[in-house]
């Protein structure tokens, strides 16, 4: 057992050290050459053709004329350091870049993911306890045309109508630009209004789903002999609805929890873009906008990184939240 | 069948019934689809009562009718009577929601049909020993010495299978956890619902020879019911057969072995595997029982049955005494009983001794 978490752990590492390599690989891959744009775009920013090159090894920790495996380790090295070079369209240091944006983009992924399994937990055990009532009709029917509206929809008329048009609502940014970032009420509320609206429509979408899924796990655990036999034997209704019927229900959408919060954060590339709201993916868009490959490659490594340590987090908790589970049957990442 | 001729029948041959079962008939669909037809029949104080029936005759909704627990949305009719003591009598089906919860389980407890389903998954077998005894205001600590005691009268270890989780014990050890957890609260009656339908032939012989040890140490009356019928006979001291959701005979084991009277019964006993007897020498019953709906006029066997005449087609046959403590629902009982002949050795005389190797 012992071996397996060791297995396991290596496994993230060894993950992770793949894709910082694919990384290094696909900024090789790019076409005209490795620096060819990023020189040529120096060149016409009037930076001397003499300083091109170290500028080019500042912005990307590589030395442009070694050899080809002494970048890769310069690159590795600095990498796992945390130092993804100088943002070349912020002229600041990516590291920075992604420590302030990193804190947003959890927030928002954060706060909705846990509302979309609150909501889709509740309703669905509701459908379940009523199964064919005209509730449960009305919320499976609602929740599958929630399901088919992609969050970006919702996202641009929530835009549109709810702070464009009634002004109810910030258009861009985390927080006011007049509120000093720090623990006051004015920074807090400032951050709520405007997290609201893609919180709103990064959660609404989602919750159908759960619901439906939710509705059949309770739905088919009712219809099991241990809740029979545990009412024969006398037990309380509320104490049947919680240990036999909603624990059983919900643990098969913990590992799916995990895993969406991690696939989530990839979302926000467009959910930020649309909100204008700077965080992880706002960047990774705007870097892919500019050819700003070291701020690129420093959200795209963030994002994977989150998203291999969410299943990591996931398989090795399970088996100590589910009993029927032993460890070492999932292979993922 | 007429009311009348139900009050003179096996259940009147009882002398100090614990449980009465009258009348009793499940329906599904609003009163269109009968999965239990007008079962009368009584469970003596002490004694261990074997049913038997094929798949879907309505064995499990006969238990299920002793606990008042048939499952949603089916209707139970008729009278269920349960009496603590020769004097007492609880109407079973009158209790309020209170009452009933206090007399599963306490009085009259059941060993579900599967024991892998009935543990929660989720949670460890001695959790669910600790809530029954919750659930019933009882000292748990107490009720907890008590439960290591059935378990390890059981042939377990006690603190082993209490710290289980219910996959981490084998097939033979969940059915001896269950059967410990139904005796937890020391029950009056013990109704098994098929409780050795999933285990190999040694588990099933060791467990029942444990519930032969636990009636005599607890002394509780046990109904066991199978589809099984040599099995339950080397425990049983009476015995009833359901056919198509209907009682067709009950009596003494060794007149239900030896000296049935209904075709049925004759032919269950001739298409059991028997170990000693050849292969050619196995019948299996021709034809189907009749499905839930439109239970047939007449004699539900009819349409299986050798020695069908139009009288069985058109009159249902009374369950009657035809001797001793023996009733048979069948119009030519006599006839079936000169005329099938039964293919094992000993059959006709005495049938097989008690406790001995009927297979
Ligand atoms: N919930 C239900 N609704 C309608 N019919 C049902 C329901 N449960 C069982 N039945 C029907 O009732 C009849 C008797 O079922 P029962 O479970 O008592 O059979 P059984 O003798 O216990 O069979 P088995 O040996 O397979 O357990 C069957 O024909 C079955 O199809
Ligand atoms: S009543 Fe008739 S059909 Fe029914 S079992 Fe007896 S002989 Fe057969
Ligand atoms: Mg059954």
């Amino acid at each position: 057992m012992g071996n397996y978490y060791i297995r396991r752990t290596a496994r993230v590492f060894a993950t992770v050290f793949i894709v910082t390599s694919l990384t290094f690989g696909l900024i090789r891959l790019l076409p005209g050459g490795p620096f060819t744009q990023l020189r040529v775009r120096l060149l016409r920013q009037g930076v001397p053709a003499s300083e091109v090159d170290a500028r080019i090894a500042n912005l990307q920790n590589i030395q442009p004329d070694a050899p080809l495996w002494r970048q890769y380790i310069d690159y590795m090295l600095s990498a796992m350091q945390g130092d993804f070079g100088e943002s070349i369209s912020l002229g600041k240091p990516v590291a920075q870049v992604v420590a302030e944006a990193v804190p947003w983009t959890v927030f928002i992924v954060l706060v909705s993911t846990v509302l979309i399994f609150l909501f889709g937990i509740l309703l669905g055990a509701i459908q379940a306890y009523w199964e064919g009532s005209r509730f449960d009709k009305a919320i499976s029917a609602l929740s599958i045309s929630l399901m088919s509206i992609p969050f970006y929809v919702i996202a641009v008329l929530a835009l549109f109508i709810l702070a464009y048009q009634f002004q109810w609502f910030p258009t861009a940014g985390t927080h006011g630009t007049d509120v000093e970032p720090g623990l006051t009420l004015e920074f807090l509320v400032s951050a709520l209004e405007h997290a609201a609206l893609p919180i709103f429509s990064y959660t609404i979408g989602g919750i159908g789903g759960q619901a439906l899924a939710m509705r059949g796990n309770s739905i088919q655990v009712l219809g099991n002999d241990y809740v029979e036999v545990a009412r024969l034997r006398g037990l309380a209704d509320r104490r049947i609805a919680t240990w036999y019927v909603a624990r059983n229900a919900i643990l098969p959408l913990y590992t799916g929890f995990l895993l969406l919060l991690g696939f989530r954060l990839g979302g926000t590339v467009i959910l930020e873009q649309i909100f204008s709201y700077p965080g992880l993916g706002y960047y990774l868009w705007s870097a892919l906008e500019s050819n700003d490959y070291p701020l690129m490659m420093g959200t795209f490594l963030v994002i994977t990184v989150a998203l291999v340590i969410g299943v990591y987090i996931a398989d090795l908790t399970y088996s100590k939240i589910d009993p029927r589970i032993s460890q070492g049957e999932s292979d993922a990442y | 069948m007429t009311i009348e001729s139900q009050q003179l029948t096996g259940a009147d041959e009882v002398e100090d019934p614990i449980l009465e079962i009258k009348n009793a008939s499940v329906t599904y669909d609003g009163g269109d689809t009968h999965v239990l037809n007008d079962v009368t029949f009584s469970i003596e104080r002490d004694e261990i009562v074997g049913v038997v029936g094929e798949s879907g005759s309505g064995k499990s909704m006969l238990a299920s009718a002793m606990l008042d627990a048939i499952p949603a949305p089916g209707r139970l009719s008729g009278e269920i009577l349960y009496h603590p003591d020769e004097d007492t009598t609880i109407d079973v089906l009158n209790l309020s929601d209170e009452e009933l919860r206090s007399y599963r389980w306490a009085d009259v407890s059941m060993v579900f049909q599967g024991a892998m389903s009935s543990f929660n998954p989720t949670m460890k077998v001695g959790s669910h020993f600790k809530d029954t005894l919750r659930a019933h205001d009882e000292d748990v600590s107490e009720g907890m010495d008590f439960a290591r005691q059935l378990l390890s009268d059981l042939y377990l270890d006690p603190e082993r299978v209490l710290d289980s989780y219910p996959h981490e014990l084998s097939g033979g050890m969940q059915q001896r956890a269950l059967i410990a957890l139904s005796m937890l609260l020391e029950p009056e009656v013990l109704v098994m619902d098929e409780p050795t339908a999933a285990l190999d032939l040694l588990m099933q012989r060791s467990i029942l020879m444990l519930l032969e040890d636990l009636k005599e140490k607890y002394e509780v009356t046990m109904v066991f019911i199978t589809h099984d019928l040599p099995l339950v006979a080397s425990l049983a001291d009476r015995m009833a057969v359901l056919y198509a959701f209907e009682l067709v005979e009950a009596g003494p084991r060794d007149q239900i072995i030896g000296q049935s009277g209904h075709p049925y019964t004759r032919a269950l006993l001739n298409s059991t595997p028997n170990i000693d007897a050849p292969l050619e020498d196995m019948k299996p019953i021709p034809g189907k029982s009749p499905a839930p709906v439109n239970v047939p006029d007449g004699c539900s066997y009819a349409d299986r049955c050798p020695l069908a005449s139009e009288e069985c087609t058109a009159f249902d046959p009374e369950f009657q005494l035809i001797e001793d403590e023996h009733s048979v629902a069948c119009h030519h009982w006599e006839q079936a009983r000169a005329e099938i002949a039964l293919n094992f050795a000993g059959a006709d005389e005495i049938g097989v001794s008690k406790g001995g190797d009927s297979r």
